[in-house]
């Protein structure tokens, strides 16, 4: 197997002890880091295909997550420049009054190995901070709202709409277990998805 | 009239029932009975166990706190070392009110029920967050064991205490094992985890006295009833939408039956009618039918969050015995 196909492998099946020597590995037999980054990206996909068709569960999906952070943190020093990528900022959140936020890591892992900068706002956020942190990031293209509660249905209402009425240049996508795709058109949302790898197609789908 | 125990009865067997079982009205819940501090609105408290749950006002209901400060337990190869089981023994004195309502049940048309909760999966993830708990799963499976073998042990100790004063005819288990959409965690997994736990459970309680063993997960989990019937489940509440309940009765009927298939998430929210639960009760009567199943909201207990729902849903179940019956 070469190099680049362990590293592969070893993402996919999350053993985030090995991975960072893999990566190393790699780098010493002269793969490009760039190239490294790709395949863990394409792993990262693979992976979450697997979730979105019910073959992986989640903690499969949380160890492959941290097996790729585990790769990424060797790669970081041989990437050139900060490599900002190409698909910008995505600022993710769960809306205000609602504490879950498991499922929006899992997107937040996958619209991140989809090639987005994430800036992660946490739970119970405030309609007016997804908007302070538009302006306070560069290049933000996309804003991404949970919301997992049918009480907490309103505040993504109110995220979207405040997102909206702010005149900013962003795309806006929600999703949660409550959530509908007929919901998110109606609270204004550009996206909706059903779960973390669909996500990561749709977040693309939207901003490109 | 079939008693309400008489009918669920019949309903899980196979049998006569005369018409739908009404939610939650064959359990009678001795809610009396000692168990661990649980936190009420606007309170944050430290359980027994030394979890911090807090219930912000104007929420639905209360959860564990786990930044740094709070986490019990932030590394589970040193489980032994934070996790620290209380004491299954309480004063008979906290006792009296729950023997007192346990003698007045008569068990001849109701079961009489203790609640149980959390749950074991639950308690992994109350202790150390669901995300660690669920990387534990992999990263460190011997800790694991051992921590579930830990709490199995405590839960056992406690339904002795339950059974020996109260001789409960029926439990009612809370332990949420999936999203929505998925199991938490794969059938494998479970097999390997829960499973083995719960035999020892609910083998417990079967082997003393409990003819009902009613399991809560207000999830997605078809694909793990198999393993819900070789622990002893007799009844599954909570099964959402999202399972394809009329399959599941037509698979599994007779080993286990269904109570739900009517989501708490489309009935029981601010904005609720009589009309939007009344239809919603309708689908899930004519879809799955009378036996093995019993229709109702996949919320765990005998009460809506929003005033009224529960009621309302009691209302429409019994209209619909009147059509269908
Ligand atoms: C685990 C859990 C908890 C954990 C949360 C831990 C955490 N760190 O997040 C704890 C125990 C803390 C908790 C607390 C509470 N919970 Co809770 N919880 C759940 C449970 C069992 C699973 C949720 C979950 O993590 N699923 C796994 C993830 C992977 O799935 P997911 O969240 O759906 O996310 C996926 C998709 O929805 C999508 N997605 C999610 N976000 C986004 C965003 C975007 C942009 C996109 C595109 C997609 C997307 O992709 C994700 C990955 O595939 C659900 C039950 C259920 N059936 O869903 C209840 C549930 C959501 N909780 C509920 C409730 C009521 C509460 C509490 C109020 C009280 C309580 N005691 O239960 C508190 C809430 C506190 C608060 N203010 O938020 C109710 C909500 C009912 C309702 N009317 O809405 C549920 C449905 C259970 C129930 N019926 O009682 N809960």
């Amino acid at each position: 197997m070469s190099k680049i196909e362990e590293v592969k492998v070893l993402v996919e099946t999350g053993k985030s002890k090995k991975v960072a020597a893999a990566v190393q590995e790699a780098l010493d037999a002269g793969v490009k880091a760039q190239d490294i980054l790709d395949a863990m990206v394409a792993s990262m996909g693979v992976v979450g295909d697997k979730f979105s068709a019910g073959e992986i569960f989640v903690p499969e999906m949380l160890i492959a997550a941290k097996a790729m952070s585990k790769g990424v943190e060797v790669l970081k020093p041989h990437m050139a420049g900060d490599s900002a990528s190409s698909l910008g900022t995505c600022v993710i959140g769960t809306v205000a009054g609602d504490l879950h936020d498991i499922g929006k890591n899992l997107v937040s892992m996958m619209i991140e190995s989809a090639g987005f900068t994430i800036v992660d706002l946490g739970v119970d956020v405030p309609a007016d901070k997804f908007v302070e942190a538009i302006k306070a990031n560069e290049n933000v293209t996309l804003v991404a709202c949970s919301g997992l509660l049918t009480t907490t249905m309103p505040a993504l209402k109110e995220a979207v709409q405040t997102i909206k009425a702010s005149g900013l240049d962003v795309k806006v996508i929600v999703g949660g277990a409550p959530v509908t795709p007929e919901y998110a058109a109606e609270i204004g949302a550009d996206g909706y998805a059903p779960d973390a790898g669909s996500a990561a197609v749709k977040a693309k789908e939207i901003v490109a | 009239m079939l008693t309400k125990r008489q009918n669920l009865m019949e309903t899980i067997k196979g049998g006569k029932p005369d018409r739908f079982v009404k939610q939650y009205e064959f359990m009678n819940f001795i809610m009396e009975a000692p168990m661990g501090a649980m936190v009420g609105p606007g309170q944050t408290i430290v359980n027994d166990w030394g979890i911090t749950f807090t219930w912000p006002e104007g929420q639905l209901g209360g959860f564990p706190v786990h930044d740094d400060e709070h986490k019990v337990l932030k590394d589970i190869t040193e489980w032994r070392k934070f996790v620290k089981a209380p004491s299954a023994i309480y004063p008979e004195e906290r006792w009296a009110a729950a023997i007192e309502h346990a003698n007045a049940i008569d068990r001849n048309e109701e079961f009489a029920t203790c609640f149980v909760a959390p749950g074991i999966f639950e308690m992994t993830h109350h202790l150390m967050s669901m995300e660690d708990a669920l990387m534990a799963l992999y990263e460190e499976p011997e800790d694991m064991h051992d921590l579930i073998d830990y709490l199995v042990e405590y839960e056992l100790a406690y339904a002795k205490e339950l059974i020996d004063h109260l001789h409960p005819d029926c439990i009612f288990h809370h332990d949420d094992w999936g999203s929505q959409r998925s199991s938490f965690v794969s059938p494998e997994m479970f097999e390997e985890f829960f499973l083995p736990a719960y035999k020892k459970i609910y083998g417990f309680y079967k082997a003393n006295g409990v003819e009902l063993i009613v399991h809560h997960s207000d999830s997605y989990a078809a694909n793990l009833v198999p393993y819900m019937i070789e622990m002893g489940i007799d009844i599954w509440q909570g099964v959402m939408t999202t399972n394809n309940v009329p399959e599941l009765i037509k698979k599994y009927g007779g080993q286990i039956s269904f109570m739900g298939d009517i989501d708490s998430g489309v009935i029981d929210f601010p904005g609720w009618t009589p009309e939007i639960i009344f239809e919603k009760t309708k689908e899930a009567c004519e879809r799955c039918g009378k036996l093995y199943f019993i229709p109702g909201a996949s919320h765990g207990l005998n009460f809506g969050c929003f005033p009224g729902v529960y009621e309302s849903n009691d209302e429409a179940i019994d209209k619909m015995s009147k059509e269908m019956f």
